[in-house]
């Protein structure tokens, strides 16, 4: 092959690789909607709102966010933070569309899945989907 | 379920001592290293013809390279990044002249991501080497792909891949936590 026409696929490729990296970054740290299925059996006794931490052992974001969900924990004694191995909640991530970690799922004080944390996101966007926990479902 | 705080459940890293940590941008060094390599050997694979002979194959300047890079990456995945050529550079020449890190990581993450450049480089190389057109190419491409998002955007690979493979059933529930 030419060495030009090699040089221009090289800048494609570049080219391609930053917008998938723009792309993979701007999606990687977001609040996505709940199912509001029933996860009743993980939801911490007496708290308003647990926080449904899935990790993986090989993940640095994980680190990340149980450093920022265990900072408002302890301010704060009406949420709880629960962190589970992915590898052994297979069926949990299937049910909620977990494709990557750290994702949060946030329990109401009935168990239901409100909203999904995906990535290491910020602490005030986990206040918010914190508080929107709280409110009463219109119909649930 | 009761308490909370203290008694919850940290199933991972959680009791790994600090001194195990690692700087991140020692390991998005290394992948800059890596991506740029990888271009090397994309360009040299795109502008050489694929030789008749496995050995002529073998020397080729691309395949070469990509020897070289697939031991860089066995090296970072079964000896772990710490021990990674590119994190003794890291350490040695380029920490002391920059700001103390504002974060670390378990080393885990990145050795991880190493083992999959090992195993996507190696698969690329060995079929090059039996002849099949563009392997090493579409290996180097994809193997630049994950190390230039690690580089430039500190894109996890382990956080998406993992969960991926929990799902389809290839990585099993823990034996012992």
């Amino acid at each position: 092959m030419d060495f030009g026409i090699a040089l221009l696929l090289i800048a494609l490729l570049v080219a391609g690789a930053t917008t998938l990296g723009v792309i993979v970054r701007a999606r990687s740290t977001r609040v996505a909607n709940g199912c509001g299925g029933d996860e009743r059996s993980l939801a911490v006794e007496g708290a308003e709102v647990t926080l449904v931490q899935l990790s993986s052992p090989v993940c640095s974001a994980c680190v990340a966010m149980r450093r920022v969900l265990g900072t408002m924990t302890a301010a704060d004694s009406t949420i709880a933070h629960r962190e589970l191995a992915v590898e052994d909640e297979a069926e949990l991530a299937r049910r909620h569309s977990v494709f990557s970690t750290p994702t949060t799922l946030v329990l109401d004080a009935h168990g239901r899945v409100r909203s999904r944390l995906i990535g290491a996101v910020r602490p005030d966007v986990v206040q918010r989907a914190v508080d929107a926990a709280r409110l009463e479902l219109v119909s649930a | 379920m009761s308490g909370q705080g203290p008694a919850n459940a940290r199933p991972h890293a959680a009791m790994t001592p600090d001194a195990r940590l690692i700087d991140v941008r020692g390991p998005r060094f290394g992948a800059a290293v890596t991506s740029v390599l990888l271009l090397v050997v994309i360009l040299l694979g795109l502008t050489t013809p694929l030789s008749g002979t496995a050995l002529a194959r073998v020397i080729e300047p691309g395949a070469l390279l990509l020897t070289a890079l697939v031991a860089l990456f066995a090296w970072g995945a079964f000896a772990g990044v710490q021990r990674h050529p590119y994190g003794l550079l890291f350490r040695r020449l380029i920490a002391p002249r920059l700001n103390p890190p504002l974060e670390r990581e378990d080393p885990a993450a990145p050795t991880f991501a190493q083992l999959v450049g090992f195993l996507v480089t190696a698969t690329g190389l060995a079929l090059h080497l039996v002849g099949v057109p563009g392997a090493l190419v579409i290996a180097a491409a994809a193997a630049f792909l994950a190390a230039f998002l690690n580089a430039a955007f500190g894109y996890c690979l382990g956080c998406q891949l993992y969960v991926l493979l929990v799902r389809a059933g290839l990585v099993a529930r823990r034996s012992a936590a």
